[in-house]
């Protein structure tokens, strides 16, 4: 069993960790930047080592320094949370060289879901559905409507080495298929200097749904149902909930064995996240499998019963799972809202400063995830988040008015935050009724 | 809120924390997995540092690459055949243990001496390459090394390929005595014979480069290059802050510090070497050159200058700020342009830039004096006026555009030779006359082109060529209107009369057979307007080359003495 871990994070997510081990009476070693002296992360842990200066990739993205202080503190193993180092199979692989336990799937693992055409290709292999797409690449306009008509419409054209919408055209039918075509690529040829197109189908305002998936080291593999993540703000996630309002129970377990299938085919091990768009007919596509633990695992957690950092832990140390798929059951409705400090009137500029006076709820139902403290200096080095607050209702109906009124208790002075927005967002009468897809901001 | 020291912290009863520390199966760095950076102190991972071209991914500072190592980075793949791979040096002193540590070196390094020589492609391009490894006796030159490198430079000679030595050196090897020495000896004359029969060798100097090495092959190159900040000198600093008792200034025998003092062609970042030698060996790549179209009679009839400006205004045009520079022709008529530096003597003088560059399709030196064109480069530039060192770089470009055939196109630009207390002492005069000397015979086309102002025996130092070409609104004159003044008026304010009587203006020049040619300027020439002279001037250019390289080298000279010898 592992007896000492090294939390290579910071933030709400290092202190939950800390408070995991606390628990399951695992000393725990933080690490901290010059920047972060003062947070609660280092002043909670039980050792901590300072491990550079403000900027992440002298000291949180420092594998080197992660390393040595692991080694010197005496830890056994090393929980990355989520973010700067969690991902990077090069510091898993290197964990692996020194013998430390890297709390996470292997760095083989990890390497080839990295890849996304190397992961693409391993859960088609085991028939999970990807988003069709061409496989080879195109380059005149021709070959890619042959392509498009096999895909089948709305398609997307895509650069190869796209990036930020550019080089991107929907075109919904074969009439308009030419010029989206060429407008993209003319695009690309002027971003990238690369005329190289892919084509794939285009999911039409889709639900972003992952699925939690749990896999021990002797090959067992559950799912802990869905969460429904579509509240997003460029890609960044805002609220997430459980279950999700769209899912029949059918869809539920079609999707739920379909992840459990994914993990198994990719060789998974630890706590990981399966992603998929789904659309408004019911199709789903797999979009990637991430991992890490994730923000958003505490909604899961409450429908479920089950403290996944804790599993974490314990299938790290080779403990198999104490359940099976028939045990977990979803009671409930949980959702979470993400606090960031950051002003949504001016363009949602990151507001770091003194937290000057902060209150957060409780009561029955609520629960608050955060590293601040009142005279806590959020610095402006990292993350905008810094605090969670998730709420458990019997149904969604509970579980909506619930955060709405834990919301409305939520003080934070002296920096700006996102409470007002996300307060918005629970009243709209599309959120209310479960009607939103990955669109819904930026339609709102 | 202060948290400090309020949490309660976790203490395992279970176990006693100090078998937590030690023991099998605690968590370890394997050896070899991180390495401690020399320069910033930091641990890095190892393999991050090998596949970085052993460049500190923290603070970006330079290890020291080993033999094979250096030449994976340079060589096409497979390309490299080592040479003499199994030589090694006797023990002509008979010193106590050097057999015993030699072999534990061979064992440790698997080298078998300090220097690995043989012959590499770099993007198609054959070299002779030979390689120091400081891991072998701080790559001392024994026997052995000195042998490798005259056996390579010989086997170059013969077969008529270029050299490329990295040097890396303690200096001399101690423990081979006298015979250490002669190897200094030895490689500079194999060196000689091989510069002798008109071959490339480039010098690329890394840390550390001292002693007997530096004071040997490693200054003798045709191009001599050099990693940033590798140490570099004769004596090491500790000798010399031990004879002179003084402490040395931050900076001192550097890469960059000899840069300054003129004895590096130039510093390349080593992701950057294998581009640079290959650009280096292409310019000196022995090949059948297309002659350059014959030149259309017609088009060599000179423009004459329309007549509306007064001398003085052409004086002011010739000193307009955004008048295009040197550095702006170079890159509207050359390509490729490959900057060498220093004299080998003091300095690196910025008023005089200089080096190899593409001119349709063959390589030609050129060498322009640089104003700068904005005040800060005008200041680090001296606004044009160059020092003994300008001179002396430029002869030395020349000469080696004279061993490797290159014709020498100058550009001229300066209102004069420096004035000041260091240019007199390291001897102004002699550098300009030495200029004129060597000029007078150099066996390659020399063609002048005064782009701006020709002031004097600081433009006569580059234009004693085969033609001197002039811009309509350039001017050249035995001294700034200025100096005329003050020197015949004793009144320097009337230097608009004296432009007026100095015959000075590109017209004049041209009915007085000094100038060869004049070219037509825009209303208003700057860097936009900068093709409307240079167009021409490139055909010109061209059809100047085709005619003088049809000369025979009797002719070339008699041609340009018989120049100077009818004023």
């Amino acid at each position: 069993m592992i007896k000492k871990i090294l939390i290579a994070n910071r933030g709400e997510i290092a202190v939950r960790i800390i408070r995991a081990c606390r628990e399951m009476g695992i000393e725990t070693v933080a690490v901290y930047s010059e920047a972060d002296k003062e947070a609660l992360h280092t002043k909670l842990a039980d050792e901590a080592f300072c491990i550079g200066p403000a900027p992440s990739s002298e000291s949180y993205l420092s594998m080197e320094q992660i390393i040595s202080a692991t080694i010197v503190s005496g830890a056994d193993a090393i929980h990355p949370g989520f973010g700067f180092l969690s991902e990077n199979s090069k510091f898993a692989e290197f964990c692996e060289q020194c013998g430390i336990t890297f709390i996470g799937p292997t760095s083989q693992v990890i390497a080839r879901l990295g890849n996304k055409q190397i992961a693409r290709n391993t859960m088609e292999a085991a028939g999970v559905p990807v988003i069709p797409g061409s496989r080879d690449p195109i380059y005149d306009a021709a070959d890619g409507a042959r392509a498009a008509g096999k895909i089948g419409y709305p398609v997307i054209v895509k650069a190869a080495l796209g990036g930020g919408g550019k080089g991107m055209r929907v075109a919904r039918d074969p009439g308009e298929f030419e010029q989206s075509f060429r407008m993209a690529q003319k695009e690309a040829q002027m971003a990238f200097g690369d005329g190289t197109m892919y084509i794939e189908h285009f999911v039409e305002n889709p639900r972003h749904i992952e699925f939690q998936i749990l896999a021990d080291t002797q090959g067992n593999v559950v799912h802990l149902g869905e969460r429904d993540c579509s509240i997003q703000r460029n890609h960044q996630k805002l609220i997430e909930e459980s279950p999700c309002p769209a899912l029949s129970v059918k869809l539920r377990k079609k999707m739920g064995e379909t992840a459990v299938r994914a993990a198994k085919a990719a060789g998974y091990m630890n706590a990981g996240t399966i992603e998929f768009l789904l659309e408004k007919n019911g199709k789903f596509y797999f979009m990637e499998m991430n991992t890490r633990i994730q923000v958003e695992h505490p909604v899961t957690e409450w429908v479920t019963g089950i403290d996944l950092i804790k599993e974490q832990i314990r299938i790290a140390s080779g403990c198999p799972l104490s359940f099976g798929q028939k045990e977990i059951q979803l009671k409930g409705h949980a959702i979470e809202c993400r606090i960031n400090a950051e002003n949504p009137q001016k363009g949602f500029r990151p507001s770091p400063g003194t937290v000057t006076g902060v209150y957060f709820p409780g009561g029955n139902g609520v629960r608050v995830d955060t590293a601040v403290y009142s005279g806590y200096t959020i610095p402006p080095y990292y993350d905008s988040m810094i605090a969670k607050l998730i709420v458990w209702g019997q149904d969604r109906q509970e579980a909506i008015r619930r955060m709405r009124s834990a919301l409305g208790e939520v003080i934070i002075e002296g920096v700006d935050t996102n409470i007002d927005y996300q307060y918005d967002i629970l009243n709209h009468p599309d959120y209310q009724a479960g009607n939103i897809d990955i669109g819904f901001i930026s339609v709102e | 809120m202060k948290l400090d020291n309020v949490f309660k912290k976790t203490r395992q009863t279970e176990h006693n924390p100090k078998e937590n520390t030690s023991g099998p199966g605690r968590p370890e760095v394997p050896e070899g997995l991180l390495r401690k950076c020399n320069k910033c102190g930091k641990a890095i991972i190892t393999e991050d540092v090998e596949r970085g071209y052993y460049i500190c991914p923290k603070c970006g500072g330079y290890f020291r690459v080993p033999a094979y190592q250096r030449i994976e980075m340079l060589a096409d793949e497979g390309s490299f055949v080592e040479w003499d791979a199994g030589l090694q040096s006797s023990n002509p002193m008979g010193y106590k243990g050097y057999e015993e540590k030699k072999r534990a070196l061979r064992e440790k390094t698997g080298l078998s001496e300090a220097v690995v020589t043989g012959e590499i492609s770099i993007k198609g391009q054959r070299t002779v390459i030979g390689v120091c490894d400081g891991r072998f006796l701080m790559a001392s030159m024994g026997e052995a090394v000195g042998e490798k490198i005259t056996l390579a430079v010989e086997r170059a000679t013969r077969e008529g390929l270029p050299v490329i030595l990295f040097a890396c050196s303690g200096g001399a090897r101690m423990q081979e005595g006298i015979v250490s020495l002669m190897q200094m000896a030895k490689t500079s004359a194999a060196l000689k014979r091989h510069s002798d029969a008109g071959l490339l060798y480039i010098s690329v100097l890394t840390d550390p480069t001292t002693g007997g090495v530096t004071a040997s092959f490693a200054m003798l190159g045709d191009v001599i290059l050099a990693e940033p900040q590798a140490l570099i000198g004769f004596a090491g600093p500790r000798v010399i802050e031990q004879t002179i008792r003084q402490k040395l200034p931050k900076g001192f025998q550097r890469a960059e510090f000899l840069l300054e003092h003129g004895f590096l062609d130039g510093i390349v970042e080593r992701p950057k070497l294998r581009d640079t030698l290959y650009e280096i060996l292409r310019l000196h790549e022995k090949s059948e050159l297309q002659p350059e179209e014959s030149p259309d009679p017609e088009t060599a009839v000179p423009e004459k200058a329309q007549e509306t400006k007064t001398a003085w205004d052409r004086v002011q045009i010739s000193r307009r700020k955004d008048r295009p520079v040197g550095s702006d022709y170079i890159r509207e008529l050359f390509g490729g342009f490959v900057e060498l530096h220093g004299d080998r003597r003091f300095g690196d003088d910025p008023a005089i830039v200089g080096g190899i560059a593409w001119f349709h399709g063959r390589p030609v030196t050129v060498i322009a004096q640089e104003k700068g064109n904005d005040t800060k480069e005008n200041i680090r530039r001296n606004f044009g006026m160059p020092g003994p060192e300008g001179y002396r770089k430029a002869l030395r470009l020349m000469k080696q555009a004279e061993k490797f055939h290159r014709p020498v196109i100058c550009l001229v630009d300066t209102p004069g030779a420096f004035c000041g207390i260091g240019a007199e002492e390291r001897g102004q005069g002699e550098a300009i006359a030495e200029n004129l000397y060597e000029m007078s015979a150099l066996k390659v086309p020399i063609l002048s082109v005064i782009i701006g102002e020709g002031g004097s025996g600081g433009a006569l130092a580059m234009a004693t060529s085969d033609e001197v070409w002039i811009l309509e609104n350039s001017v050249y004159s035995i001294l700034s209107p200025e100096g005329f003044a003050s020197i015949l008026w004793k009144d320097s304010t009337r230097a608009k009369e004296a432009s007026e009587v100095m015959k000075m203006t590109a017209e004049h020049l041209y009915e007085g057979n000094i100038v060869e040619k004049v070219f037509s300027e825009p209303d208003h020439l700057t860097v936009e307007t900068l093709p409307y002279v240079t167009e021409p001037l490139e055909k010109e250019i061209g059809a100047f080359l085709a005619r003088y390289e049809a000369l025979s080298e009797e002719a070339l000279l008699e041609h340009r003495y018989n120049r100077f010898r009818m004023l």
